[in-house]
């Protein structure tokens, strides 16, 4: 008992320091954990929508029409691009990638525009106590996102490239196929904050390894 | 695996597809459809008729490509190389694991949550604290 007491005397939170540390990053796991599978429910919900209207779209234009034989085998380059950068969480040796996506780039006459979203991790923003509805479609418009969108093309020019990567289908298409396009990209949105998400639950898992790994030591 | 091997940052990286023909043609409509001079894309849709060694192929090649930021593949397609994708520990590309119209996701099989699920066994951080 007095030898308790002169060991808290002399580190009186050092030891209440290292456990709340601990449970600091058992808490950021589990809460990366969470945000990953509610993220991938919602992606399935939107897939799920996409697939339909896609089915819609071949129904209403014919099978012959909606097909991957008439995707475009000619040399181009991708609209929609990701940005991958370096994010550092606690000490410097654990960074981990972070991602980003560039929906409907494209350079004309030399100028490079561009309109970027960047969605930060749920995890990073979402500090309150909201309780988490699963099965949402819109799980990662209901949490505190930061959205940061300098969109210096106009919508015209983001429409103009919408139809001309569906002019592959034909000039007049169906409202279904549209609506399927934008249904494949809200999921393109989702899948850059699991990536992120992925990212954050991984580097939070090997520093509990670590963890462990001094425990056991 | 975050922070093992060195994370290439890149402004304008690709996302790469192994899904059947309705998700990757879904995904191409959304303006994510890359072929470059040697007619390669980064894209391979699967059918009944695609080995498993062709799976294998574009696997290998989507992982080892500095362009691709992300991979896409069906977790049904990720059984058939189940192996591969479960040895696969680099940061970048991420592998996603996503469901497919006749395969819904199942968590049991993902391969980030296989290895992570072994915290939540007997030998668990709280438990080794203690």
């Amino acid at each position: 008992m007095e030898d308790d007491d002169r060991c808290s005397s002399s580190n009186p939170g050092g030891i209440g320091q290292e456990e709340e540390d601990e449970d600091g990053k058992v808490l950021r796991f589990l809460d990366s954990l969470d945000s990953y599978l509610t993220l991938l429910d919602a992606l399935s919900s939107t897939l799920r929508q996409g697939w339909f209207e896609l089915a819609s779209a071949r129904h209403s234009m014919g099978s012959s029409r909606i097909s991957s034989v008439l995707l475009d085998q000619k040399v181009q380059s991708a609209a929609t691009t990701f940005q991958v950068r370096k994010s550092i969480d606690g000490s410097p040796s654990e960074s981990h990638p972070s991602f980003a996506i560039s929906k409907w780039a494209s350079s004309r006459n030399g100028k490079c525009s561009f309109r970027e979203l960047e969605v930060s991790r749920v995890q990073k923003t979402s500090k309150n106590s909201e309780l988490r509805h699963r099965g949402s479609s819109n799980f990662y418009e209901e949490h505190d996102l930061t959205i940061n969108a300098s969109s210096t093309i106009s919508d015209s020019d983001v429409q103009k490239e919408r139809s001309k990567s569906l002019s592959v289908f034909g000039t007049l298409v169906s409202p279904k196929l549209r609506g399927a396009q934008v249904s494949f990209e809200t999921a393109l949105d989702a899948i850059v904050e699991i990536a992120n998400i992925r990212s954050s639950m991984l580097s939070a898992f090997t520093q509990l390894q670590q963890e462990m790994k001094k425990d056991l030591g | 695996m975050a922070g093992r091997g060195q994370i290439r940052t890149n402004n304008s990286a690709l996302i790469a597809m192994i899904a059947d023909e309705d998700t990757v043609t879904g995904f191409l409509m959304a303006g994510v459809g890359n072929v470059d001079l040697r007619r390669k894309t980064n894209y391979l849709i699967v059918d009944s008729k695609t080995t498993v060694k062709a799976i294998e192929d574009a696997f290998k090649e989507f992982t080892s490509r500095e362009d691709i930021a992300v991979v896409l593949i069906s977790q049904y397609i990720a059984n058939m190389i189940r192996f591969l994708v479960d040895s696969y520990n680099k940061p970048v590309p991420a592998i996603l694991e996503i469901p497919s119209k006749d395969h819904p996701y199942d968590p049991a099989h993902d391969s980030v949550l296989s290895r992570v699920r072994y915290l939540f066994s007997a030998e668990s951080v709280a438990s080794g604290r203690r």
